[in-house]
């Protein structure tokens, strides 16, 4: 009885949290975005959130807190996109879909392998940024292709250079900062993670109550 | 089956297809799928607005300790700029009265004298390359009513072209801004029988904050520094709003001389900005209707 109640509260606990990082992160994304933007791109604070939280507490937070931050970033800043048609439209659910997939992919970047330790969440981030860019690029391409127009569309090496790299070098860098926030505000422990790593795989709930 | 269906990795495909699936559907004109969303922006716009407005307070406390001496320096500039302005105003006053004799007597129009002009505050901007649509607060309860097909132009405090409203809900719009790749507006040189092509976004030219000039006729000569404005070909944009200057013209295809603009507003860093919609005038109820 007490294992369940001590479970709820750190549930509530976890919860709470969660809900004021995504909150927080996605009002500042939008709101400020030129305080962090460098070479025309802009560090991803809610991205990198999105995928340390699941590289960290597992799957399903990284399914469910990258679903949820998806939808706040559909309704604040949805992509506009050409439709068949030429008329430009906003659009819903790319946002849900993009950190969703994020989130999971994050949560599977060789977590169990290597313990779940700091230095590799970076490469996380790194690996998790580089599938989006190429990713976007290449959708991209294909529906400005189908739709007939070109105006999206920039070469390979200009996409590489000045597309792909700068956000990867935010992304990596607001990384660092928010590991820090994930530490010591939690909800994330870094104590003993080697042995955690079945409670996440079972539970995915258990390995914060040491916050 | 049972363990498929309990697996993860099925779950997950299952929600990427949904959501692809509903990504899609958005595309549709009056998709419904977007009225899913509106519970979250219910819940997020009033915590987003508080932390945009706990970010200004921030941001103005800190300028205001940072250009305390700058202000001063201004301060004093623009007391004596005041005071030159004076002086031409009470010489523009008889100019103006002139202008106005005139107006009437050529039936002369304003620029912008059929359009109704909305004030709005800017809630969101772009959170990345590839989510850019701003937000505003004005709705459809504020009068901006948006129907499919249509829009509205967006202008800043200076009267330049900002972008255009693309969308709006109950209390709220969307707006494409003139970087976005998507946009595209009728311009012309400003100047009597200027020269007319069209500007648009590009998505290589949006991250050094220039759109691309096409459709220019090789006979005519475009430099650098000239200011162009919109043409008001196409109905959607009035004539005469400015949009910004040429930085660079490209002559090397005759067939293809293309340009690039630097508009004058900057989006990054606009509070306000004004939705202009055309006026139409209420057509009176008839005698017959009214008894």
């Amino acid at each position: 009885m007490r294992i369940i109640t001590v479970k709820t509260k750190a549930r509530a606990r976890k919860i709470i949290v969660y809900a004021i990082y995504i909150i927080l992160l996605s009002s500042i994304q939008v709101s400020f975005p030129d305080s962090f933007s460098f070479a025309g791109q802009t560090a991803d604070l809610v991205f990198v959130f999105v995928v340390l939280s699941g590289y960290f507490n597992g799957f399903w937070d990284g399914a469910v807190v990258g679903f949820i931050c998806g939808m706040v970033r559909d309704a604040f800043s949805p992509p506009a996109i050409v439709g068949l048609d030429g008329d430009i439209r906003v659009t819903a659910f790319i946002g849900a879909f993009t950190l969703f997939a994020a989130g999971i992919i994050g949560a599977s970047f060789f977590t169990r392998r290597m313990h779940r330790n700091i230095p590799f969440s970076i490469v996380a981030v790194i690996f998790v940024t580089f599938c989006y860019k190429i990713a976007g690029y290449l959708l991209i391409y294909g529906w400005s292709t189908i739709s007939g127009n070109n105006a999206g569309i920039y070469d390979p090496f200009t996409a590489f250079v000045y597309s792909f790299l700068p956000q990867l070098l935010l992304n990596t860098v607001a990384s660092i900062p928010m590991i820090a926030l994930l530490r010591f505000l939690g909800p994330v422990s870094f104590k003993g993670n080697a042995n955690k790593d079945e409670i996440i795989e079972q539970d995915g709930d258990g390995t914060w109550l040491g916050i | 089956m049972k363990k498929l269906l309990k697996s993860k990795w099925f779950i997950a495909l299952i929600v990427l297809l949904v959501l692809a699936a509903f990504s899609i559907l958005s595309l549709l004109p009056g998709s419904p799928v977007k009225k899913l969303l509106q519970p979250v922006q219910l819940v997020t716009t009033p915590a987003q607005s508080l932390v945009k407005k706990a970010g200004d307070t921030l941001s103005d406390f800190w300028s205001a300790i940072t250009d305390g001496i700058a202000i001063r320096e201004e301060n004093k500039a623009l007391k004596e700029q005041i005071a030159d302005l004076r002086y031409h105003l009470t010489q523009n006053e008889e100019a103006a009265l002139r202008y106005e004799e005139l107006k009437e007597a050529l039936h002369i129009k304003d620029t912008f004298s059929n359009y109704v002009i909305y004030g709005a505050a800017i809630l969101s901007r772009e959170s990345d390359e590839w989510f850019s649509t701003i937000r505003l607060n004005a709705g459809a309860a504020d009068g901006i009513v948006l129907e499919e097909g249509n829009s509205y132009p967006v202008l800043d405090v200076e009267m330049n072209l900002v972008g255009r409203v693309i969308e709006s809900s109950e209390t709220e719009s969307r707006v494409l801004p003139l970087l976005h790749e998507g946009f595209a507006v009728a311009g012309k040189v400003n100047e009597v029988n200027g020269a007319t092509f069209m500007v648009a976004g590009d998505a290589e030219l949006k991250r050094y904050g220039l759109c691309l000039v096409k459709g220019i006729d090789p006979e005519v000569r475009i430099e650098p520094g000239m200011e162009i404005v919109t043409s008001g070909d196409g109905g959607l944009f009035p004539e005469g709003v400015h949009i910004g200057v040429i930085e660079s013209v490209d002559y090397s295809n005759p067939l293809d001389v293309t340009a690039t603009l630097r508009p004058y507003s900057q989006i990054g860093k606009l509070e306000d900005v004004f939705i202009m919609i055309p006026y139409v005038e209420e057509t009176e109820p008839s005698s017959t209707d009214a008894g």
